[in-house]
């Protein structure tokens, strides 16, 4: 095994004639929290929907647990160890809480039922939600949602998690309770990838943070350098504007 | 104008009899319209370019020329390809499910592109293959969304299937058509028939109405 579990060598990615990505290097490393902040449109979202092949890159590598990725063979081996949180939640609103989780890990990874749901109960009581096993996605706040969402991926007992701003779609009253599953995470160990506008949560979670803008990384660093000391000009002027 | 009651009464069960054939042909065209129209449409929406090329074609195809000249061709364009005569029955059957089809194929597309591509992106993004998604996300989803225009399919179908009289298949308005040649009672049988498609479509839409209730409560 490698040392880097997420391995990205000159990804470009381009839509029609706009280049998003020019030439992206990092690793990632187990056990490590990367945070990736940056202004909209700078490509953040797409490097992060590139490593799980969500978008296709359009050159470079990414090479993950030692898998070099490489379109449908092998795509699907790579997402189930790569879970990913969205934006928007994106539950599946025909079935209850319990099926939403057991759902993947019974189809992908086989598991049986009784398998399944025990690993549901575990990861629900985990993002605090034990009694919402049996409610509907639209009976749940925002808050609630993304915790499942969470939990969701988690019961693909992935290598990894990739956050893309799990909390901008939520009211700021339920921010908090997302950091919170967030953090504990980042605490166990869990290899995270974070896109996001939580500059309190990068600070205090981060291990490294990652500033993209135009289409490249534009600073790297701890969270002390990058928000305390930031070197380049346009790292300043972003956070001048946020913080 | 004195109006046959006599004549209708020996009349009626001989349409009703014919009434029930309409609902035979339509709803086995319907029942196999479903399956062409959901393999067609997930190949329209699929990966292969051959293959939404070939759905392509074949939508169409279908919409874009009458169901009668459709049946006729069955009918009497296919016979000469194959050297044999074709069964009116069948070839009932098999125009009204190829017609019908292209629609569903239509109204499956719709109903599938109207679920959120997040769905997509979630149900793939944990491991789970194309036709995973498709089958155990997508689809159900959709399923709710296209019972509506579905039932309107069901309907549409009822009042066409009776272009196939004219290939001598004896549903309602065969049925109708023959009974007005011995007794030339035009307006007691046409007013008959007329009226039983209407009680069998207004059926239909009432029978739609519940099925699109009971889907939403859940």
């Amino acid at each position: 095994m490698s040392e880097n579990l997420i391995e990205i060598k000159d990804l470009k990615k381009s839509f029609g004639n706009l280049e998003v990505l020019k030439g992206i290097d990092m690793s990632v490393k187990e056990r490590e929290v990367v945070v990736i902040i940056g202004p909209s449109g700078s490509g953040k979202s797409t490097l992060l929907r590139c490593i799980n092949y969500l978008e296709e890159p359009t050159g470079g590598e990414i090479i993950f647990d030692g898998i070099k990725l490489s379109g449908e063979s092998n795509i699907n081996a790579v997402r189930k160890e790569a879970g990913m949180v969205f934006q928007r939640f994106n539950l599946f609103p025909h079935m209850n809480v319990l099926e939403n989780l057991t759902l993947a890990p019974m189809k992908v990874r086989n598991m049986s039922k009784s398998e399944a749901e025990a690993l549901a109960e575990l990861y629900l009581e985990k993002v605090g939600l034990s009694d919402k096993i049996r409610s509907y996605p639209d009976q749940l706040s925002g808050g609630q949602q993304q915790r499942v969402a969470i939990a969701r991926a988690l019961c693909m007992k992935p290598k990894a998690l990739l956050f893309d701003e799990p909390t901008s779609a939520l009211d700021p009253e339920m921010v908090i309770e997302v950091l919170d599953v967030m953090k504990s995470l980042a605490n166990e160990g869990m290899t995270m990838v974070v896109v996001t506008h939580e500059m309190g949560f990068a600070r205090e979670v981060g291990d490294r943070v990652l500033f993209i803008d135009g289409g490249y990384i534009v600073e790297e660093g701890s969270p002390e350098e990058v928000f305390n000391n930031p070197k380049e000009e346009r790292t300043k002027n972003f956070l001048s504007k946020i913080l | 104008m004195d109006i046959n009651f006599e004549l209708l009464q020996n009349a009626i069960p001989l349409l009703l009899a014919g009434a029930a054939i309409t609902v035979e042909v339509t709803a086995l065209s319907v029942g196999f319209g479903l399956a062409i129209g959901i393999v067609v449409s997930l190949a329209r929406l699929g990966k292969w370019s051959f293959l939404r090329f070939l759905g392509n074609c074949y939508v169409d195809f279908i919409r874009g020329t009458p169901l009668l000249v459709q049946i006729f061709l069955v009918y009497f364009a296919l016979p000469s390809l194959i050297g044999q005569r074709v069964d009116p029955f069948f070839a009932a059957i098999a125009a009204c499910s190829i017609n019908s089809g292209a629609y569903i194929a239509e109204i499956f597309r719709g109903g599938i592109q109207s679920i959120d591509k997040g769905q997509m992106e979630a149900g793939r993004s944990l491991g789970m293959t194309w036709w995973q998604t498709m089958r155990f996300i997508i689809l159900p989803q959709a399923f709710k969304r296209i019972i509506p225009p579905l039932g309107n399919e069901f309907i549409a179908m009822l009042k066409d299937s009776s272009l196939v009289s004219v290939i001598g298949f004896e549903e309602l308005t065969r049925r109708g058509q023959l009974i007005i040649a011995r007794t030339y009672a035009s307006f007691e049988i046409w007013m008959a028939v007329a009226i039983i498609y209407l009680i069998m479509t207004f059926t239909v839409a009432r029978l739609v109405g519940l099925l699109e209730r009971r889907f939403e409560t859940k």
